[in-house]
């Protein structure tokens, strides 16, 4: 005799479902481009076509052995990471200067550092492009530094300034109780708490200078050229899968990065990015 | 005793050598200080890479100077924040309608002499017709590029493009940021009303080529084309041709009521420190030898008459005056004057 055993089934919950649909379908629409990429990157045909009609690695090949975009790969790693540090000095310290200084005004301030943000970009661009022009100094590599650091300090400044309005001051107090100069409670109470919301908005300084195109648009010179440069124009003769490669890299570049910070710092056991 | 006296030989030779070798080594930099600098504004792709190569590294050899190519658009508002007194760039290489916005503000000259660019005298008459400001020194045609495996016959008429069968298969421009589509709005005018300027006949045409796939880059089309997602779509000859050889079914038509001209125009800014050299580079560009290796490379028509293209090229490139005939050239000008209306007219009929 065999006795069917009753299954235990959870009763069906139309609101999870719905929740559940809407997370898929957002995932969907955040990933799909990405995989578009991908398949174009990896297709043999010079223009994108779907079904793939086979599987090459020869725009990749044509990307890594063109000069002119690993010349402008090195810039834009070399750009992102002078911007990662400016940005962090300056955000850093702006973030320390508002949260901790008394400052009169301090929300006026606090807008005045974030308005690189209201700003478009491109409008930002062509403004220093002509402030640098008429200051007879040119488009130098500098000049694009400064620019992008102008664009990325508020995201280190906002992220820090979390960190810093959340930030338990009695650690510092007892640090300062038990007679640590103030010096010494900066780099070894303050400095290291506020670690991860500086560091965390350095990554997005680095993204946000690597995939600069507005403000590089006027501030690049001729065989200089950033990444995001180079592709736009890339793209208005040759619209192929290098194209697609070299997302893929960049894509892959700021993952890296991503990464390598999550692995030194531990930003996620820290804050919610 | 004078200063003089009191200098051995041996004293005064180590002097001289050192002077000497501060001498050699400071050289360079007095020559580095000595060699003039072009800025000039140039295509990407293919045409970027012959220039990169060839065309440009000669032209420093024998005018020892450097050039400094801009391959970054936007040029024109480039140009137009930089200081009039010291341009960005010496030379504008543009198509003919931004030459003659430029014109509008003063960024370019407005004509450019035999005096100043001898090859001149060796060019057809639409390279400095009054509707170029400056000189051509190619020209493509725009046409129609269609597939030949659909079944279509090849097209004759601009009016084919109309065709039902072709309902979300035809591809256009994003025409206010086109320049092709700017010129096929014209041509709409001459084919279906009283001529390149009768916008009100051009509008309705337009408005009866939906559905019609439009892009901004003229790039895009011919991979629209090569894809299949268009099968007959507005195209400079250039851009199908260049498939030439690569098995794609792919052909350009040249329709009965002729096809656009699509001028590569340089100019010279006023405001240039470099002015003999600017003009030097245009004249060095119409040189039958530089403009048959940039004829044969992407396919563009040149404007010197004297340039003798292999026979592959010179079958399908407007190197006679026949052939040349049948080049239309826009009044850009007018069109500039009208183009915000324009804009906002065809933005509304696109989008509807």
């Amino acid at each position: 005799m065999t006795a069917t055993l009753p299954i235990n089934r959870r009763p069906f919950d139309a609101g999870q479902t719905a929740y559940l649909a809407l997370n898929a379908a957002l995932l969907f629409f955040l990933l799909a481009p990405i995989a578009v990429v991908v398949v174009f990157a990896l297709n043999p045909t010079p223009y994108i076509s779907f079904p793939p009609v086979g599987v090459t690695l020869r725009w990749f090949h044509k990307f890594f052995a063109g000069a002119d975009f690993m010349n402008a790969l090195y810039l834009s790693l070399w750009t992102a990471t002078c911007v990662l540090v400016l940005s962090i000095a300056i955000g850093g310290s702006c973030a320390l200067a508002l949260a901790r200084g008394n400052l009169p005004g301090r929300g006026w301030l606090t807008a005045f550092f974030m308005s690189p943000l209201m700003l478009p970009a491109i409008l930002t661009g062509l403004a220093l492009f002509q402030s640098y022009l008429l200051a007879g100094i040119g488009r130098p590599v500098w000049g694009l530094i400064l620019g992008h650091t102008l664009i990325a300090v508020p995201y280190v400044l906002r992220t820090t300034l979390a960190v810093l309005y959340n930030f338990d001051r009695r650690i510092e107090e007892a640090a300062a109780v038990l007679g640590a100069s103030p010096t010494r409670v900066f780099f070894e109470v303050t400095l290291p708490l506020i670690r991860p919301g500086v560091f965390a908005g350095g990554v997005f300084a680095f993204i946000v200078s690597f995939d600069q195109f507005p403000v590089s648009l006027f501030l690049v010179v001729p065989n200089g050229e950033t990444l995001p440069v180079v592709l736009f124009n890339y793209m208005k003769y040759d619209l192929d899968g290098a194209i697609a490669a070299a997302s893929m890299v960049s894509i892959l570049l700021a993952l890296s990065v991503v990464l390598a910070l999550e692995k030194l710092i531990g930003l996620k056991t820290h804050v919610k990015l | 005793m004078s200063i003089l006296r009191s200098i051995s030989r041996r004293k005064a030779l180590r002097i001289g050598a050192g002077l000497a070798a501060a001498a050699a080594m400071g050289a360079p930099a007095i020559l580095h200080a000595q060699t003039r600098t072009l800025k000039i504004t140039t295509w990407g792709g293919k045409w970027g890479e012959i220039m990169k190569a060839t065309v440009l590294p000669a032209f420093e050899k024998e005018f020892k100077c450097n050039v400094q190519a801009d391959q970054a658009f936007p040029f024109m508002p480039k140009l137009q924040a930089s200081p009039r007194n010291d341009p960005l760039y010496d030379v504008l290489h543009t198509n003919s309608n931004e030459q003659w916005g430029a014109l509008t503000e003063g960024l370019v000259v407005d004509k450019i002499s035999v005096k100043d660019v001898p090859n001149i005298v060796d060019v057809f008459p639409y390279a400095v017709s009054d509707k170029i400001v400056g000189v051509s020194i190619f020209t493509s045609a725009i046409g129609l590029g269609f597939r030949t495996d659909k079944g279509l016959a090849k097209p004759t008429s601009w009016k084919d493009l109309a065709d039902p069968k072709l309902a979300g298969a035809r591809g256009g421009y994003i025409i206010p940021v086109n320049s092709l589509g700017q010129a096929h709005l014209m041509m709409l005018g001459k084919v279906y009303g009283k001529g390149l300027t009768d916008l009100d006949a051009a509008y309705r045409a337009l408005e009866a080529l939906k559905p019609i796939k439009l892009v901004d880059f003229t790039g895009q089309m011919e991979k629209m084309l090569l894809a299949g997602e268009v099968s007959m779509g507005v195209i400079h000859d250039s851009g199908v041709y260049r498939y030439d050889g690569t098995n794609q079914p792919v052909d350009f038509a040249i329709p009965s009521e002729g096809v656009l001209a699509l001028e590569q125009v340089l100019n010279v800014t006023p405001g240039s420190k470099v002015k003999d050299l600017a003009f030097a580079y245009i004249d060095y560009m119409l040189r039958p030898n530089v403009q048959k290796v940039l004829a044969e490379g992407v396919w563009y028509s040149p404007s010197n008459k004297k340039v003798k293209l292999d026979a592959k090229y010179d079958a399908k490139l407007f190197t006679t005056e026949a052939k040349v005939a049948q080049l239309i050239q826009p009044d850009w000008k007018w069109y500039n004057a009208r183009k915000d209306d324009i804009d906002a007219r065809v933005t509304k009929i696109l989008r509807g």
